[in-house]
């Protein structure tokens, strides 16, 4: 029983057919790898997981329930949060507020009882905070003690995504959508974040879907691999078997005759 | 099936629009047919009147609304202060027909802004400000303008121009104190800084101007009564009718002209699609905005001049602005910001909700009229359409990228 | 592993509950202080000081709420004085007595507008068996109610305002809560809302003991501020910063943007609700002509010039937009037109060499020294006394002559830019040298002009010229722009007498809004998120504990943890 069932969706805009009938799933306890080239339509996958976009045709089913025409904030409701390719942290509030945030909607008290901050809230609030210093401290010490409180801009590109991860982890979702979670990192970072998204899906029990570009990192933690080009699934299966596959290859290198010069990142 | 629909939402807000105007065209008709039959009042000669207002009514308010337009098409600000630039293009023509001749000093620094004013829209011509002819300009017209505004009581016409150069110079003086410095903050700071300037011209307006109403009489024939027939009623108004539209379509079709033709017009179109890109590609940005400003405070001087001349006086300054600027925001808007002819289609749209529509529902003895409510039709159409259709009737998508 | 993590987040949690209770009594002394404080400036017998007070907590309620909207949940809304409408209308109504009900209903007839309605409304309570609202009861107590029914209208009236904010964002969205905000004022004219509201002519004779006791106006203040502040460092508060930050980021991660939007709308205009409410008790009546846009104009002077966002720095705004309306009034004496050109000629040149002073500052990256501060502060003061004339003793009188102090005044910062130069020679330090030299021949030679005369203003010109010609400091265009328009003011002054449609003497109609709206765009210039920005006050600024400072401790393993190749000692330490 897969936990994500994505049911031949398709999505343009205008002209551009950004993703052309793409099925796959993700079962409960797997992290599954979506690469490809730039402009295949990782992002645009994302962007209809989570409700930005909504699907032309097709059905994205999560625990059975449909996630076509829900609004972003309902689809974390129901258990899938994401992290964006190109941070989208609220940069002048301090890392815990941003962490914060990402539970607020499963606050039970209301309003009125946060502003009179009666007991029932407090007690949220507390537990609010334990859960936000807990998702915090699954990258070590980094993020801990004065860096709570710092605002989010004075931070390191690399601590922003960890900050935009635990964030992500803390909306109490089953499943994370993660965007690229090691760009602009160095590979000693880049071996870390793959340690503690191997951690999150051990220790945290999430689901992980990710795109990525290193491939290095993908080949290292993930189950299973996902290829698409131009919106189309190409290939599917473990790492081995993908990269070696030559609809990939050609898709990632050009064929040999009519080299337009469009290559991915690769680094196997 | 949710997405299915989710179709049929956007679907439904294509044909919504289209639906009203309909509806508002077949009401329209039919009130006109049936007030026809209730009383000999409302015949052809009372409706081709209401239509004519109308008609001046729109091109006066699409002379302002082009201002609108043109700047948020570039900067994507709404220029609250231009309803007020029009105010001071008003009170500048007020100022020169019916004070000259001034003394020798007042009449060198207002030839001297003129001038200045002349050579910015000469350097549209010529691409310089160093340009022989610029210059050569500039300076006959410190010395004639000078001799000029001393010596003699100006015609209204000559008003009006050196009006339009002045009000041209206050623009470009605006952009260039208040919104310059804000190039990269963002834009709520712009907009509130806008709504300072606003304030500051009406104040301002108040101080030096005067602070009750004006009469506004050049001696001028434009505005001489003008009565013909129509199925054997006469039709009672004034040769404004045709001067205004006339003033307003001379001035667009210059305007587009210049924005489709010449160099500069070209870099105003690049600028408005991407600012940035334009300037990597060798466009002066801080030249094409000011033009923007230039243009569009000579346009909202010649429709201050064309107000004075209809109403036969100048609401005092701090209001003058208010109500002619939010209704010509307001058209701009409704025919898609950022567009020429939506600003001029949106104006029309403006003039004849407020004019035609007060005159279709007249006051008879059963119904009091709609009279009263004809100030607020431009805020419900601003709100109906940006609810409905933000990019307005002829205009482009400018929602936000995600 | 999970459980030693989840362990060590509960007692950091807990840690940052450690001074609530010390907060408490902090916070009860101060509101002990405060009440001190207020019966101390209450007991002054001047009632121009009390209306001050009164009318600085009504415009704090309205900025304050405001600024739940326009600096917290970060959409610029410019509808409030609709909403500050509804409130007052309701109180206002309610809380007419008899006999001024039947003074108003004749002038109605008189003036042959019909004002049934809205007369009649405390009997419509009655007769629904609610007299205790509107009719039997205390005044204060009615009072109460009818506040406490005009925010919940406004709220109402606020939720549909709210709604466009779900479709729209921006520039266009702060349009339409302009246009709901005239479309209100504009209706309550027409026929359809006259009987309630007696159309443009408005009525006289609401009860003013409410509107202008300090302690009712101060009270529904704290209550505002304590109320909005709380909801801001609570979970919606977050929510609502959140959305400031990023819609998009803010949607994602769970945020009902839909239900926050318009609950802040809501709330918002409750608070104007009763702020409107307050209002109209302070003016003794209802005008449409009380709600004009002007209103919501100086609460978003207050927010953009104190601090958006900031609560703190809100209510110093709303002190200051207070202080130059109630207290600015000798600027709008009558004088002629001259001195008021020449004025503004002082004030740009000085603006000017104030903007040569900070961009000094900023180029040669070094803190102004202390005297500068001095300096702006005192500029500060002398346009004050320019502005108040002669009769405020010695020094007025000295400053007003416009031949002396303000030339000194623009002097300084020469002078603070000459010493810099001496003591760091470089290139220019000549050039320097030889400005501040002759500039001061000149204060020499004008002090002994003096007045304002024609020759006064002369010389004012290369004075100016001095000020933005000689120092490095200078290049940046904008202090030429100042410098320019400063002189072409002063060459108007000099001037405006020659001019035929100016008359020689003025009574300054709007001088303090062009106060105002220069100084709204001045800040918005040179520091856009206001002068407190998003500081807020609190008690551990007070002590001066910063969470987000590492100890030498934290420090060390931060520097080693961001980089450990680099930084063998500092790994050994915290190892």
């Amino acid at each position: 029983m897969p936990l994500l069932e994505i049911d031949t969706i398709s999505k343009s805009f205008g002209g551009l057919k950004a993703t052309k009938d793409l099925s796959m799933h993700v079962n409960e306890g797997e992290i599954v790898s979506v690469i490809g080239p730039n402009g295949a339509g990782k992002t645009t996958l994302f962007n209809l997981i989570t409700g930005v976009y909504t699907p032309d045709t097709g059905d994205i089913r999560f625990q059975d329930q449909s996630l076509v025409g829900r609004k972003p904030n309902e689809i974390v409701n129901l258990g899938v949060a994401r992290t964006f390719q190109n941070l989208r942290l609220f940069m002048n509030l301090s890392v815990l507020d941003n962490v914060l945030i990402s539970q607020h909607h499963n606050l039970k008290p209301n309003w009125l009882s946060a502003m009179l901050r009666l007991p029932a809230y407090r007690r949220a609030e507390r537990e609010m905070r334990t859960q936000a210093i807990e998702k915090l401290a699954f990258f070590g010490p980094r993020l801990m003690s004065f860096r709570l409180h710092q605002p989010v801009y004075v931070l390191s590109y690399a601590n922003r995504r960890r900050t935009e991860m635990a964030r992500a982890m803390a909306t109490g979702a089953k499943m994370l959508l993660l965007d690229e979670p090691s760009a602009g990192m160095n590979p000693k970072e880049t071996a870390e974040i793959t340690q503690i998204i191997r951690r999150m899906r051990d220790e945290g029990g999430y689901t992980i879907l990710l795109v990525e570009h290193k491939m290095n990192l993908v080949g290292d933690i993930s189950d299973r691999v996902v290829v698409l080009d131009y919106g189309e699934k190409i290939a599917e299966g473990n790492y081995r078997d993908v990269v070696s596959d030559p609809k990939v290859i050609e898709a990632y290198l050009g064929k040999k005759a009519e080299d337009d010069g469009q290559t991915g990142e690769v680094d196997v | 099936m949710a997405s299915q629909t989710q179709r049929a939402y956007i679907k439904w807000r294509n044909w919504l629009p289209g639906l009203l105007v309909l509806a508002i065209l077949i009401t329209i008709i039919w009130r006109i047919s049936y007030l026809g039959q209730v009383s000999e009042r409302f015949n052809a000669a009372f409706f081709i009147r209401a239509f004519t207002e109308s008609f001046k009514l729109g091109s006066l308010y699409a002379l302002i609304a082009i201002g609108y337009t043109l700047v948020y098409g570039i900067i994507r600000l709404i220029n609250f202060a231009h309803g007020e630039v029009f105010m001071v293009g008003a009170f500048a023509s007020y100022f020169l027909f019916s004070q000259t001749p001034y003394g020798l000093l007042t009449a060198f620094l207002m030839a001297a802004t003129i001038a200045y004013g002349l050579m910015r829209v000469l350097e549209l011509w010529r691409g310089s400000m160093t340009d022989p002819v610029v210059l050569a300009g500039g300076a006959v017209t410190v010395l004639v303008g000078t001799l000029i505004l001393q010596s003699v009581s100006l015609p209204f016409i000559v008003a009006i121009l050196f009006s339009m150069l002045v009000t041209g110079v206050l623009g470009i003086l605006i952009d260039r104190i208040a919104y310059k410095p804000l190039r990269t903050a963002p834009r709520n700071s712009l907009l509130i800084t806008a709504i300072a300037v606003s304030f500051f011209l009406q104040n301002f307006g108040l101080l030096t101007f005067t602070n009750r109403q004006t009469p506004y009489r050049p001696e001028t024939n434009w505005n001489a009564p003008l009565t013909f027939n129509v199925g054997g009623n006469p039709v009672i108004t004034n040769w404004l009718v045709a001067v205004i539209p006339v003033i307003t379509i001379v001035l667009v079709v210059a305007l587009t002209q210049f924005v489709n033709r010449t160099k500069l017009g070209r870099a105003m179109r690049a600028s408005a699609q991407d600012a940035e890109v334009a300037q990597m590609m060798g466009v002066s940005v801080d030249k094409v905005i000011a033009t923007t400003f230039l243009l569009g405070s000579i346009l909202a001087a010649a429709g201050g001049a064309m107000w004075g001349l209809n109403f036969g006086s100048l609401n005092q300054p701090a209001v003058l602005g208010i109500l002619p600027g939010i209704k010509a925001f307001a058209a701009a808007v409704i025919g898609g910001i950022g567009s020429l002819p939506g600003a001029v289609i949106g104006a029309m749209v403006i003039g004849f909700s407020e004019n035609f529509l007060t005159a279709v529902f007249p006051r008879t003895s059963e119904f009091q009229g709609i009279t009263e409510f004809k100030d607020t039709f431009a805020f419900v159409l601003l709100i109906v359409v940006l609810l409905v259709k933000p990019s307005g009737i002829v205009g482009e998508d400018l929602s936000e990228k995600v | 592993m999970t459980q030693e993590r989840l362990e060590m987040a509960k007692a950091e949690a807990a840690s940052m509950e450690d001074n609530r209770g010390r907060n408490t009594v902090l916070a009860v002394i101060g509101l002990g202080v405060l009440i001190v404080v207020l019966a101390l400036l209450n007991s002054i017998d001047s009632s121009k000081l009390r209306d001050a007070i009164a009318l600085f907590a009504i415009w704090g309620i309205a900025t304050v709420s405001l600024n739940l909207i326009n600096g917290i949940t970060g959409i610029l809304s410019l509808g409030h004085h609709g909403f500050m409408l509804i409130g007052g209308y309701t109180t206002a109504l309610l809380l007419l007595d008899p006999a001024t009900k039947a003074n108003i209903e004749n002038s109605a007839r008189s003036q042959m507008t019909d004002f049934t309605l809205g007369l009649g409304l405390q009997e419509s309570f009655a007769s629904w068996g609610l007299g205790f609202i509107a009719t039997d009861g205390t005044l204060w107590v009615r009072f109460l109610i009818a506040i406490l029914l005009g925010g919940l209208l406004s709220a109402l009236v606020g939720l549909i305002v709210g709604f466009p904010s779900l479709r729209l964002r921006g520039d266009y969205l702060a349009i339409v809560t302009f246009g709901f905000g005239e479309i209100i004022r504009l209706l309550a004219s027409t026929r359809v809302f006259a009987p309630f509201t007696n159309g443009a002519l408005g009525f006289q004779g609401v009860p003013s003991e409410f509107g202008k006791s300090v302690w009712w106006t101060c009270g529904l203040l704290a209550l505002t501020v304590a109320a909005i502040a709380k909801l801001k460092y609570s979970s919606f508060g977050r929510a609502l910063l959140g959305i400031r930050e990023d819609e998009i980021a803010a949607e994602a991660m769970g945020v009902d943007l839909a239900y926050h939007k318009v609950f802040a709308f809501a709330l918002s205009a409750f608070f104007a609700g009763i702020a409107g409410g307050l209002w109209v008790s302070w003016l003794g009546g209802a005008r449409l002509d009380f709600f004009l846009f002007q209103l919501t104009f100086f609460f978003l002077v207050s927010i953009s010039v104190g601090g958006v966002g900031s609560i703190t720095g809100v209510l110093l705004g709303t002190a200051l937009v207070v202080f130059v309306r109630q207290y600015g009034d000798p600027l709008e004496q009558v004088y002629s037109l001259d001195t008021w050109v020449r004025f503004a000629g002082v004030v740009l040149l000085l603006a000017g060499a104030g903007l040569m002073l900070y961009r000094s500052a900023n180029r040669t990256g070094r803190r102004l020294p202390k005297a500068a501060n001095l300096w702006v502060v005192g500029s500060v003061l002398a346009l004050v006394f320019l502005g108040l004339n002669t009769n405020y003793g010695a020094l007025g009188q000295w400053l007003t002559q416009f031949g002396r102090g303000a030339y000194l005044w623009a002097a300084l910062p020469l002078l603070l830019v000459a010493s810099r130069t001496l003591l760091n020679p470089q290139k220019r330090f000549y050039l320097d040298l030889v400005a501040v030299l002759s500039f001061l021949g000149l204060v020499v030679v004008v002090g002994s002009v003096a007045g304002n005369t024609w020759a006064t203003n002369l010389t004012l010109v290369p004075l100016a010229l001095l000020i933005f010609l000689p120092s490095e400091t200078s290049a940046k265009a904008d202090v030429y722009w100042f410098g320019a328009l400063g002189l072409i003011a002063l060459l108007l002054g000099s001037v405006a007498i020659d001019l035929g449609v100016l008359q020689t003497t003025f009574r300054g109609f709007g001088i303090r809004a062009i106060f105002l709206s220069v100084l709204l765009t001045v800040t918005m210039i040179f520091r856009p998120e206001g002068i407190l920005g998003r500081a807020e006050f609190s008690w551990a600024w007070l002590f001066n504990e910063r969470r987000d400072k590492p100890n030498d401790e934290e420090r060390a393993q931060d520097a080693w943890l961001s980089n450990p190749e680099l930084n063998q000692q500092a790994a050994q330490e915290a190892s």
